[in-house]
């Protein structure tokens, strides 16, 4: 496959006072590869996305889509030139157009209403298509929104924070009809979001911003298990950061910059009650239960040792009270 | 109103006169002129509008502010700042009767006519049409522009496609202001001779000494109205124009090429040179030439006292009424004192000769019941600057407080507060802004104010506008600068601190 998406130490800076909002930043995206930028807010995703977009123009660096360079010394391809589509956080459906009216919108969309009425279908807003934006839900608006966009058949489709105005539960459902949509429709896609749940559903390659920066670039499950910095560790929930001498059998570590030690990432639920076999070479960890929190299916415990806090996820058939003594090992298989 | 309206089917000795000989012309020329000066007003406001929010060009942020200025000139001056105007055109009209017929130099001098006032109208009005699509280009912020342009559109289809549809109802707003102003322009239309409603109301009153007539032409100017404001309604209604919210995010401006900037440009110092540069030149080059001439100064400060203090006292008069009437609607929250508001506030869309020719009528009606004569005092001018521009506070007071006291009155209700101490210890306070928005508001347009002055001022009381409006009249057109320039320099500070308060808002 080839590279669709190509960055290269792409530079964005809004004030001469501030630090960039997007900080020599380089990646590539493939040919049909969903890709998913994350990081918390601020952290110059957005800007990004906007860059790729040509909303914004960059300092300093490279943009090139479909080989072609989006931008030279002081001229950039402006958005209405570039072969992508933008899905906005907020939709973005002009309030005064019909549902159908927004989607046939896109000038490269004239020509597809086969295409049309195939994502009318598969999005299953076929009905919708004479009401007004405010007339429908969320979750409908963010349908219109993505068939509007993929009408235009971009190469790349780009989604800022796709999901983000759903409630829990339309959301799981949406992240399986996106990943429907996209296979379906053959689509390439790099979307941003700053829940973690979303890149570890749907996307292939994940980009983790800090700071304006790239901090790892890898794939859901690599930057899960591996992450290269205490941020990208903690941006995918609760962890336990440890000196990695306390666990020298765990497989992966990072050098944290601002301690200037080695640290490993152990998640809640990869600690076990050590048993008889199997894990007596294990170091151990031994101390005072200080809360116990019920978290549906599973417990959150508080565990006080003599040298840090611990955080542990058990069953909640496992007996635990505040102020009992726990013995906990780290479960290398889980 | 209903004073007025109540005639329509009364009686009058010229009557029938009156329907035979001008009361067509009165209607086709409010009609042509209403129409010219909409069009042209609209175009170059809304045009310019949408070159200075979304669009990057060599001076753009110098035209932001300085398109306003126009504003600061009352129609009535600026038909004397171009007095010569139709003068200079006479050569052409002599070829036309030499080379065509007397009879088409008579209609080419019509035609005429309605351009040169039309022209001049547009050019000082388009600011109301250019503040509201300022406003409405700038709300719609990045994102519906962001979206059409990611969807593979243009700067002028993105215009026509999404910009203008959701601005239509702010430049209907717009757009309305400049109807109202223009049928109740009564110096710009008499000073080139055009035949309206307004002129006919003065011509039948002053003229045949005809009351009833003039009343009943008054009846006839409001049914117009009327049916504009229906137009108007209609046109705002229907389908959603806004979005649920609006982004912070800034826009990123259109750069264009080499022609385009200069057309940008070239539009944009267009209605500025028109509308402020050359008549304040010109009226700056005549106040020079007047002061040097026996120029009576003593009765000019007097005159300038007059103006600034009318216009003040009654500025603060309508925003406390305004203030009154605002509160009690919200803090209540009755139909019928909500109902009240909306009848209270409808004085802005009735021409001041209208609303002089009503309060004229029941202020006789008081003289003869108590034997007080009221009639041509400063309190019945007073009271007919709060019938007119009552609205103008009203709003700016109204959207203060949705925005800020609301919840506060609430509160203030739970703790048992009365009525009386919210409005002073929560609502006076938060609002403090808004009434002083309010009551510039109000100093201008009562600044600008010409037709209800003349009527009902009282003997031998004059103002700026009032003496500008008679040297002209007696053709002294270079000693009625300086009334003028000093109406537009005191109009001008409250302009542009109002806008740079809209720009930080």
């Amino acid at each position: 496959m080839n590279n669709l998406l190509e960055l290269s130490e792409v530079t964005k800076r809004y004030d001469a006072g501030l630090p960039p909002a997007v900080d020599r930043v380089s990646f590539s995206c493939l040919e049909g590869q969903i890709l998913a930028v994350i990081g918390s807010s601020g952290s110059g995703k957005t800007t990004l996305l906007r860059i790729i977009a040509g909303l914004e123009m960059p300092d300093l660096g490279r943009v090139t889509l479909n080989g072609e360079t989006m931008n030279s010394q002081n001229e950039c391809v402006p958005p209405e030139s570039r072969d992508c589509s933008l899905v906005f956080q907020d939709y973005a459906l002009f309030p005064n157009m019909t549902v159908q009216q927004n989607v046939a919108y896109g000038k490269a969309s004239k020509n597809n209403s086969e295409l049309i009425d195939r994502l009318f279908d598969l999005t299953k807003i076929g009905d919708l298509k004479n009401r007004y934006p405010h007339q429908i839900s969320g979750g409908e608006q963010q349908r219109v929104a993505l068939v509007r966009a993929l009408a235009t058949q971009p190469s790349l489709l780009l989604l800022d924070e796709p999901l983000s105005h759903l409630d829990p539960e339309l959301r799981n459902n949406v992240r399986c009809e996106l990943l429907n949509i996209f296979r379906v429709t053959n689509t390439t896609a790099l979307f941003v979001s700053h829940d973690t749940e979303d890149a570890l559903t749907m996307a292939n390659q994940v980009v983790v911003m800090q700071n304006g920066k790239a901090v790892q670039i890898g794939s859901p499950m690599d930057v899960y298990s591996n992450p290269s910095n205490s941020y990208a560790a903690m941006l995918f929930g609760k962890t336990n950061l440890l000196p990695r001498e306390l666990i020298p059998s765990a497989p992966y570590s990072f050098l944290d910059e601002d301690s200037g030690k080695e640290l490993v990432s152990i998640r809640p639920h990869q600690w076990m009650v050590p048993t008889s076999t199997g894990n007596e070479n294990m170091p151990s960890f031994t101390g005072t239960i200080r809360s116990v929190n019920p978290k549906g299916a599973h417990q959150e415990i508080v565990m006080e040792t003599e040298t840090t806090l611990l955080t542990i996820h058990f069953p909640r058939v496992f007996s635990a009270a505040i102020g009992d003594t726990l013995t906990v090992v780290f479960n290398k298989d889980s | 109103m209903a004073e007025v309206l109540w005639h329509l089917g009364g009686s009058s000795d010229n009557w029938d006169h009156l329907k035979e000989t001008v009361l067509g012309r009165y209607l086709k020329g409010s009609v042509i002129l209403v129409f010219g000066t909409l069009i042209l007003s609209v175009c170059v406001g809304v045009s310019t509008a949408w070159l200075v929010v979304c669009c990057e060009f060599p001076g753009r942020r110098f035209f932001e502010w300085a398109l306003i200025l126009p504003l600061t000139i009352p129609t009535f001056i600026a038909a004397y700042a171009y007095f010569d105007f139709l003068d200079k055109l006479t050569p052409a009209l002599i070829w036309v009767r030499l080379n065509i017929s007397p009879d088409a130099m008579i209609t080419f001098g019509d035609i005429l006519r309605y351009a040169v006032t039309i022209l001049v109208l547009s050019f000082v009005l388009y600011p109301y049409v250019y503040l509201m699509a300022r406003s409405a280009f700038s709300r719609q912020g990045s994102r519906y522009l962001e979206a059409s342009r990611t969807l593979g559109h243009g700067p002028f289809s993105t215009f026509w496609r999404v910009a203008l549809p959701l601005a239509r109802p702010a430049i209907v707003a717009g757009a309305s202001l400049v109807v109202m102003e223009t049928l109740n322009d009564y110096g710009a239309v008499q000073h080139f001779g055009v035949p309206t409603f307004t002129t006919g109301i003065f011509r039948t009153w002053t003229a045949l000494n005809d009351m009833p007539g003039a009343l009943r032409l008054a009846a006839f100017l409001m049914l117009f109205i009327l049916f504009i404001l229906l137009i108007e309604k209609l046109l705002r209604s229907g389908a959603r124009y806004h979005g649920d919210k609006t982004t912070g995010l800034a826009f990123q401006r259109y750069s264009l090429g080499k022609f385009k900037t200069f057309a940008a440009v070239f539009c944009c110092i267009i209605p500025l040179a028109f509308g402020f540069i050359i008549p304040v030149t010109r009226l700056v080059l005549w106040a020079f030439e007047a002061l040097e001439n026996n120029f009576d100064k003593t009765h000019f400060i007097k005159l300038t006292l007059n103006s600034v203090g009318l216009a003040v006292a009654a500025s603060l008069a309508v925003a406390i009424t305004a203030l009154f009437l605002v509160y009690v609607a919200r803090y209540f929250k009755s139909y019928i004192i909500h109902v009240s508001n909306r009848l209270a506030i409808l004085g802005y869309s009735v021409p001041g000769a209208v609303i002089a020719m009503g309060i004229l009528f029941v202020s006789g009606q008081i003289n003869d019941v108590f034997d007080f004569i009221i009639t041509g005092s400063l309190l019945t001018l007073g009271f007919a600057y709060l019938i007119r521009f009552l609205a103008v506070a009203w709003q700016s007071i109204d959207s203060g407080m949705e925005r800020n006291c609301e919840q506060y009155n609430e509160a203030s209700k739970s703790l048992g507060a009365s009525a009386f101490i919210s409005l002073f210890k929560v609502n006076v306070p938060l609002l403090w802004n808004a009434v002083l928005v309010a009551g510039l508001l109000v100093f201008i347009d009562i600044m600008k104010e010409l037709p209800l002055t003349l009527i009902l001022r009282p003997f031998d009381f004059e103002t700026l506008s009032t003496r500008t409006f008679d040297l002209a009249y007696q053709s002294q057109i270079p000693e009625s600068s300086v009334p003028a320039l000093c109406i537009i320099i005191a109009i001008l500070v409250p302009v542009i601190w109002l806008n740079r308060k809209m720009e930080s808002e």
